[in-house]
């Protein structure tokens, strides 16, 4: 995927000053660095929610499931209500890696690895329901068609729980393989970077034994293709298949023929807003707002504006059907769904669903971080509101009015429902400690062509290469907005540069300041941005340069100080000496 | 087989060979070396196994083989010795008896599978009382109680029957001859051979007194029947006979005295010939009988004397002056000209607890002739005397009795001075319980001597004068039991058993040239001079004597006037409490039964206790409410109610649509505590109020603090205007008009073209023409709601009781329910019309919500749904691994082995019957009930599965009852005749509602039914094509 030209009113896609090294850098960062605080604040939370999760689990299945709140007329509720919410979560990850793709939306990039993870997380945790809410989960294994010593017993292949298995588990498998794929030439990118055999092994055995050759990216960039083509009918099948669980019933409020077309959109719409959710806190943790921009977010707002508008056009549609139709039960139920004993959750449905995206049709609203973020909030809390209120008020009043009854959650339910965001938490937290959040690959590929830095360069004019004579390329050509927007930091840098001596890399070696405890991949080369390269240099630090370093880097305040960087810079140089 | 020869070899071929010599000499063809194992002593004791890795292995051996023998409980069945002639394991025997507790009379069939009765059937030969209720139909759980006492108790301690017996006698010997008197309080019998026992029991010891003590009282019916043709006893009705049903609060299709008039009054209910009775109820409390009517006019108690009083007076065209509101008068005056208009063909009957009211009717039922109405074949099955209960009482505390010995009853439970008799018991020298339970009475007497079940005695009854019924052991005694009349013998030194007593008296004084066997084996018997022509001829010969002879008419008028004047002139101050039995529980005496507590009420299907039911208006005055939780749990006030002095705690409250202003209604047979299980510790005790043994009371409800937990099978109570559910219409329309007006099929367009639903089908048939097809067929004429066939269905088909928790959230397990809905508006038709004129968004949907609340006197309408078995099921399709399919009988089958509880189709299901098995409901230790206990699984049904956790059930349309009629014709080599088909329901349901068959034997009635122009399929719509098809309710509302 050479780079090739990108008109230059394109905004870049790639922000600041960055090179090939550097998103490597910047990728591996979160990989090879140590978990923050925050991180194992926010893990052991997830990991808490998964473990009671489990906890309710092991006790549905040990006393049964009338430890949930269901009844003889509400047979599924939370259940198939949570099962049909992460299925449909489910939905950005091949849109946004297979789709996007074909239609070769090249911002999709720096979002698609994560997407793809989330995922396969939440259908892991989709697939978890339909063996939970069984009355006997142990024999989940008769809904697959397996030769068996019962005699002739075989699946029913009228069954649209039997298409669920089906659409499930390709869905699962071809996501998973897609991924991998795509993850191969990053894992590689960290094997090679890795220095601690253990972790070296890791990687080179996940990296499948990946050299970079142009053999292996051809065959790589085949594979991806023909999984693309795969995944794409996939995106429309699964929850297609999953609405036919309703579809094809005789429920009043299920028995509706738009369900598919409408359920693939909010399963996307839902899905896009998981994403915005979490790499807006992503971007933030790793330091990755170069990758995952701002209009990255935009972009994403207007799928979920579509698709919002989509699922509003279906909820509209639903209720014109009914009248339309004629038909008095029909009509009872979307009545009863909207104005009946369930009234607030489709309140919620509504407004979270069908009214919230609609701000972002202002541009001020949809580059706003934060209101996207509580947006895409809301809209999942609207899209779980739909499942409920589908699934729940069709049942809890149809036919016939002696059956008519009323649903509400018991612990377990709610428990499961917690655990399964724990669970799906602490996977997605472990593979941003562990795997390349970003498919750095892709992303190098864009590079010139949408490069902050490059851009830059083809705008002045410049070559997009200049070859130090020592080897090291200093980074100095800056984006001239960006130089401004840091003037006053770059007065700081200058008198910390000053009162610490500057390096000149034509004459001096860097030191490699890792050895220095306290300083990371990371800190140094922050460190080297600002022009500290040598022990020299550290040693020097006094307790006024740490805290302009502090103000400068913003990251561990006080932590030069604790570790006495200067102490230790020190005895480095004595030791060279 | 033997001779057949397997070669090893070719070497066999030559006998003679000296290699197959050797093989057969030589078990062993090589040598074992032994020698190189065990000679080599020097390589053995450097082994590397020393004595400790020795004993170690023993250890280990040792441990797994005693680990190997834990095996699971081993449950023996021993094979019989000598095996009993009529017990072939597998095949279910029938034996006659008859159910006569005292509150229940009924000649029943009992199953007995392997010696256990399992199951009551009707007794179809039984002319009278052949039919069992839901507490009958229950009764064989009674059998199996846990809680049964298991041998005598002296002081509430075990001991022995000849312990027992050498006091009682010394006691009895030493009284015989004293001031004081032997008292007998006992339930009523209707027994001849218990009579004359009795009797003779007086010879012996002298100064014996019996008194027959009913829980429930209808001393005023007894004593106004007693007053008037002399016998202590009450009339005989056939609702069959009458056009024109007037009822002043007789809940004549419960157990207004002594029950089973409803299979009479439903044969009458369905239009035949343009034709039906028509009924109009006048009561106070919603019961099953005016919820029935075609008419209801709902009335104080006093009201209703009032209005007696008036028709009496306008069918005698004698003037009776009563102050009744002008809409009353006219009903009064309208019932009055339908009567006359019926001439003989009306009847009138009143469950007023008046002996003035009770002899009005029987004057009204004597001056129309009423054919209906029989005193001359009357009805033994309540004869308790509440005069002389009192009467004991006193004399009692005063000292005048040596010796209570009683039997059937529970007085300590249904009496509402029950203080002072526990104080008079204590004054009596010896007093002895008969009882099967330890209950409140048997707490404070000397001896409790523990009776048998009825289908552990021998007996006989005298239902109705000349219908005797005999009871038989349909299985040995459990436990160390004697029933009452055994002991009367002991006591009396005879040396009979009672039951060569009771073969005696059949003999000598009952059967004539009938042989005892043939009399035992029918279980009934009628005296040939009772049958003859009795009905007719009698009842001709009183319609001369009233129409002939007026003086005569007149002279039996003179007596009643003064019951009318004290009627006008009733009248009561402030709220009027009636007191009534309720269809599942009747007077208590089986309320550790977990079958009825779990029965749900026909009218408020309410299960797990009884409650107060007020009006909306008085509820609304006094502060009550009712309302469903979040859950849908259905939630009540509690009041405290005062009578007189006594008080009722925490009774929770039923806002019931139908209830008279100022009236309220409670159910007796709730409230036990002694010796019960505490699930089965429900409700309170009505027995309390029911001072004087009056069921009509005075009473001040006030509000008490707290809500009450409803366990309600139901929570919806209208029907919405859904008009296509219970399809119903008048007699007049369905008369006149074609039935596509009346019964509309629902039509689709097909090719632009609109056609019958019906004819519609995405779906290539099966041939469906060879074999059976099974269909049932339910008319809502027929159908009164009684609920004996859901006990049924309980009792065959082993379906769980999942206690009050699981029911309030909405777990219940029936396989058949009863819906029971109310009207919105005045009547069904205008909720109909209501919902097809609703206009705009905002109308429908205010309208909808004012449908969902019933009228203050809705119309009542019931509908039993059990699955439907449709030829095309939403539930088959649905289910991923083929667990529910349909059979080429037409029955959708249920494989419980292979359901993995996805309930899938239980969403599916337009109809909701399928039931899921939220928790283990056998064995389980949330909830102790029947499937419990070893004892109480002795009631289970062998020929169908108990269900496990995790699986859908639902109704089979007794499969296993259809299958083995199909193989016993098959055995038989005969062709299977209309009728030998049957279900659980079909065959409890004495009133003809629930008809089975097969479809495809063209002259079964099933089929007719079929073809008949009332036939609607629930919800035809949906394109189910259900094999359980329902009959249009027609109501008569032709007024006169």
């Amino acid at each position: 995927m050479a780079s090739h030209y990108e008109a230059p009113i394109r905004k870049p896609l790639i922000l600041g000053d960055k090179g090939y090294h550097d998103v490597s850098v910047d990728i591996a960062a979160p990989v090879e660095g140590r978990a923050s605080t925050q991180w194992w604040i926010v893990f052991s939370i997830a990991l808490a929610a998964f473990l009671w999760g489990v906890g309710a689990i092991i006790y549905t299945i040990s006393t049964g499931i009338g430890v949930w709140g269901l009844n003889k007329t509400v047979n599924w509720a939370w259940d198939i209500t949570n099962f049909v919410w992460w299925v449909g979560i489910g939905h950005a990850g091949t849109l946004i890696s297979a789709v996007l793709l074909l239609f070769r939306q090249k911002w999709r990039m720096a979002i698609n690895r994560s997407a793809e993870a989330m995922t396969i997380f939440s259908v892991i945790q989709a697939a978890l329901f339909p063996v939970i809410h069984m009355g006997r989960p142990w024999l989940a294994y008769w809904v697959v068609p397996i030769p068996n010593q019962f005699g002739s017993l075989w699946v029913n292949f009228n069954s649209p729980l039997l298409w669920d298995v089906f659409a499930i588990s390709t869905y699962l498998s071809v996501s998973m393989v897609f991924w991998w794929t795509g993850l191969i030439p990053d894992f590689a990118m960290i094997r090679d970077r890795a220095f601690k055999p253990f972790q070296k092994k890791i990687y080179s055995l996940v990296s499948f034994g990946w050299t970079g050759r142009a053999k292996d990216w051809q065959r790589f960039e085949e594979v991806s293709l023909v999984l693309a083509g795969l995944a794409t009918p996939l995106v429309l099948s699964v929850h297609t298949i999953v609405s036919m669980d309703f579809a094809t019933s005789v429920i009043p409020g299920w028995h509706t023929t738009i369900f598919p077309p409408y359920f693939v959109a909010g399963a996307i719409f839902s899905g896009f807003a998981m994403v915005q959710t979490l790499l807006i806190i992503m971007r933030k943790v790793s330091h990755l707002e170069d990758y995952i921009t701002v209009q990255h977010i935009e972009l994403m707002n207007i799928v979920i504006m579509i698709t919002g508008s989509i699922v509003g056009c279906a909820y509209i549609t639903e209720l014109f059907i009914a009248w339309y139709s004629g038909v008095e039960y029909e009509q009872y139920a979307f009545l009863n769904r909207a104005t009946g004993p369930y009234w607030w959750a489709y309140l919620f449905m509504m407004s979270c669903n069908v009214v919230s995206p609609q701000i972002m049709w202002f541009k001020k609203i949809r580059t706003s971080i934060v209101i996207s973020f509580i947006i895409s909030v809301v809209v999942n809390v609207g899209m779980w509101f739909e499942r409920f209120v589908i699934i729940v008020t069709s049942l809890h009043r149809d036919y016939l009015p002696s059956s008519w009854t009323m649903f509400s959650p018991t612990f377990v339910d709610i428990g499961i429902f917690i655990g399964t965001i724990g669970f799906f938490f602490v996977l997605f937290l472990l593979y941003s400690r562990t795997f390349p959040v970003i498919a750095q690959a892709e992303v190098k590929s864009i590079l010139k062509s949408s490069g902050a830095r490059y851009k830059a360069l083809r705008d002045a004019g410049k070559p997009l290469y200049t070859i130090n004579k020592n080897g090291i390329v200093r980074e100095t050509i800056v984006n001239n907005n960006q130089e401004t927007a840091f003037s006053s930091e770059s007065n700081q840098e200058e008198s910390l540069l000053s009162a610490l001596g500057s390096f000149d890399s034509g004459t001096q070696d860097p030191d490699d300041l890792k050895k220095v405890k306290g300083i990371g991949p990371l800190m140094e080369k922050t460190l080297n941005k600002l022009g500290i390269f040598s022990f020299l240099q550290v040693s020097k630090m006094t307790q006024k340069e740490y805290d302009l370093l502090d103000s400068l880097t913003s990251a561990f305040p006080g932590r030069a100080q604790r570790d006495d960087w200067a102490g230790q810079a020190r005895m480095f140089l004595n030791n060279d000496k | 087989m033997a001779s057949k020869k397997y070669w090893k070899s070719e070497a066999e071929l030559n006998p003679n060979d000296s290699i197959v010599e050797t093989l057969r000499q030589n078990e062993f063809p090589e040598e074992i070396p032994v020698d190189e194992f065990l000679g080599d002593k020097e390589n053995l004791s450097a082994s590397t196994t020393n004595r400790r890795d020795f004993l170690k292995y023993v250890g280990f051996s040792t441990a797994a083989a005693s680990l190997a023998a834990c095996e699971g409980p081993v449950r023996k069945s021993i094979p019989y010795v000598i095996k009993p002639e009529q017990i072939i394991p597998g095949i279910a025997n029938y034996y006659a008896t008859t159910i006569a507790n005292g509150y229940d009379f009924a000649s029943i069939l009992i199953k007995t599978r392997e010696g256990r009765p399992i199951k009551v059937e009707n007794n179809k030969d039984a002319k009278t009382n052949g039919t069992g209720n839901a507490r009958i139909q229950a009764s064989v759980l009674s059998l199996y109680d846990s809680t049964r006492l298991q041998g005598p108790l002296a002081y509430g301690e075990p001991a022995e029957w000849a312990e027992l017996d050498t006091s009682v006698k010394n006691k009895l010997e030493g009284l015989k001859d004293s001031e004081q008197q032997i008292v007998l309080l006992t339930q009523t019998y209707a027994s001849p051979s218990t009579t004359k026992l009795i009797s003779e029991f007086k010879e012996v010891y002298g100064n014996v007194n019996h008194i027959t003590y009913d829980a429930i009282s209808e001393d005023a019916a007894l004593s106004a029947f007693e007053a008037k043709y002399g016998e202590r006893a009450l009339p005989t009705y056939d609702f069959e006979k009458a056009e024109t049903i007037i009822s002043f609060g007789a809940e004549f299709l419960a157990d207004w005295q002594g029950g089973g008039h409803d299979s009479g009054y439903s044969k009458g209910r369905v239009p035949k010939n343009g034709k039906m009775s028509r009924h109009i109820q006048f009561e106070s409390n919603m019961s099953l009988t005016g919820a029935n009517a075609d008419k209801r006019i709902a009335l104080k108690p006093s009201e209703q004397k009032k209005a007696l009083a008036s028709l009496f007076g306008k069918l005698n065209n004698s003037s009776v002056n009563v102050d009744l509101s002008d809409n009353i008068s006219k009903a009064v005056e309208d019932v009055a000209s339908e009567i006359r208009k019926a001439g003989n063909k009306a009847v009138v009957v009143t469950g007023l607890d008046d002996v003035n009211a009770q002899a009005v009717t029987l004057s009204i039922n004597e001056m129309l002739a009423s054919l209906a109405f029989n005193p001359s074949a009357p009805r033994f099955i309540r004869q308790g005397n509440s005069q002389a209960v009192n009467k004991l009482v006193q004399d009692m505390n005063s000292g005048k009795v040596g010796a209570l010995i009683m039997d059937g009853v529970n007085p300590m439970y249904t009496l509402p001075n029950a203080s002072d008799f526990s104080e008079g018991v204590a004054k009596v020298d010896l007093t002895v319980t008969f009882s099967t339970n330890w209950n409140e009475t048997t707490e404070i007497t000397e001896f409790t001597a523990a009776s048998s079940h009825f289908l552990e005695s021998w007996g006989d009854a005298e239902l109705v004068k000349g219908h005797y019924s005999l009871m038989q052991p349909t299985i040995k005694e459990l436990f160390d039991t004697r029933q009452f009349q055994q002991s009367l013998l002991q006591w009396m030194d005879s040396d009979l058993n009672y039951y060569d007593y009771i073969k005696n008296t059949w003999n000598s004084g009952i059967l004539g040239d009938v042989s005892w066997n043939k009399a035992l084996h029918d279980g009934v018997f009628v005296l040939e001079s009772n049958t003859e022509g009795e009905s007719s001829t009698t009842n001709d010969s009183s319609v001369d004597q009233t129409m002939d002879q007026e003086p005569e008419v007149e002279t039996t008028i003179e007596p009643i006037s003064s019951a009318i004047s004290s009627l006008a002139n009733s009248s009561a101050e402030g709220m009027e409490l009636v007191l009534y039995p309720k269809i599942g529980m009747g007077d208590g005496q089986q309320a550790n039964n977990p079958w009825l507590q779990e029965f749900p009420d026909p009218i408020t299907r309410v299960s797990w206790g009884n409650y107060v039911t007020v009006s909306k208006a008085d509820a609304s005055a006094l502060g009550l409410i009712n309302e469903n939780v979040a859950n849908g749990g259905l939630n009540g006030s509690y009041a405290k109610l005062m009578v007189n002095g006594a008080s009722l705690e925490n009774v929770p409250v039923i806002i019931q649509p139908g209830q008279a202003v100022g009236t309220m209604g409670l159910s007796f047979g709730y409230g036990r505590q002694v010796g019960m299980k505490t699930e089965m510790q429900t409700g309170v005790n009505a027995y309390a109020l029911y001072q004087g043994f009056n069921c009509i009371q005075n009473v001040t409800l006030e509000k008490a603090s707290g809500m009450h937990e409803f366990a309600c099978i139901q929570l919806h109570n209208t029907l919405m205007g859904r008009g296509d559910i219970i399809k119903e219409t008048t007699l007049e329309i369905f008369n006149t008009k074609d039935h596509s007006e009346w019964n509309h099929v629902p039509q689709v367009s097909l090719n632009h073209q609109e056609v019958p639903a019906t004819t519609v089908d995405l779906w290539a048939s099966f041939d469906r023409s060879i074999g059976h097809h099974f269909n049932m067929s339910i008319d809502l004429n027929a159908c009164t709601g009684c609920g004996a066939c859901v006990i049924a269905c309980h009792a065959e088909n082993n379906v769980p009781v999942v206690g009050k928790e699981e029911v309030r959230k909405s777990r219940d397990m029936h396989w058949l329910r009863i819906d029971r809905y109310y009207s919105s508006e005045d009547t069904f038709d205008q909720d109909n019309t209501k919902k097809d004129e609703f206009a705009g968004a905002a109308e429908t949907k205010t309208g909808f919500e004012e449908m969902e609340i019933a009228a203050v006197n809705p119309q009542v309408a019931f509908q039993p749904v059990m699955c439907q078995h449709c030829n095309h099921a939403p539930c088959e399709t649905v289910c991923p691994v083929a667990a529910t399919t349909h059979s080429r009988q037409g029955q959708n089958h249920m494989a419980y082995n292979r359901c993995v509880g996805t309930r899938y189709c239980a969403n599916n299901c337009p109809y909701k019957v399928r039931r899921f098995n939220w928790f283990l409901t056998n064995n389980n230790d949330e909830f102790d009930y029947h499937f419990n206990n070893d004892l109480g699984k002795m009631v289970i049904n062998p020929d169908v599965t108990v269900r496990s956790r995790g699986v859908i059930e639902k109704c089979s349309l007794c499969i296993q009852m259809t299958q083995k009629t199909i193989l016993d014709a098959k055995r038989e080599g005969r062709e299977i005749a209309d009728g030998e088909f049957q279900t659980a329901c079909s065959n409890a349901c004495s009133n003809g509602a629930i008809v089975f068959g097969d479809s495809n034997d063209e002259e079964s009635q099933v089929t007719e039914l079929r073809q008949n122009d009332r036939m609607y399929h629930l919800l035809e719509h949906v394109g189910t094509r259900p094999n359980v098809f329902y009959q249009v309710k027609v109501r008569n509302t032709n007024e006169a």
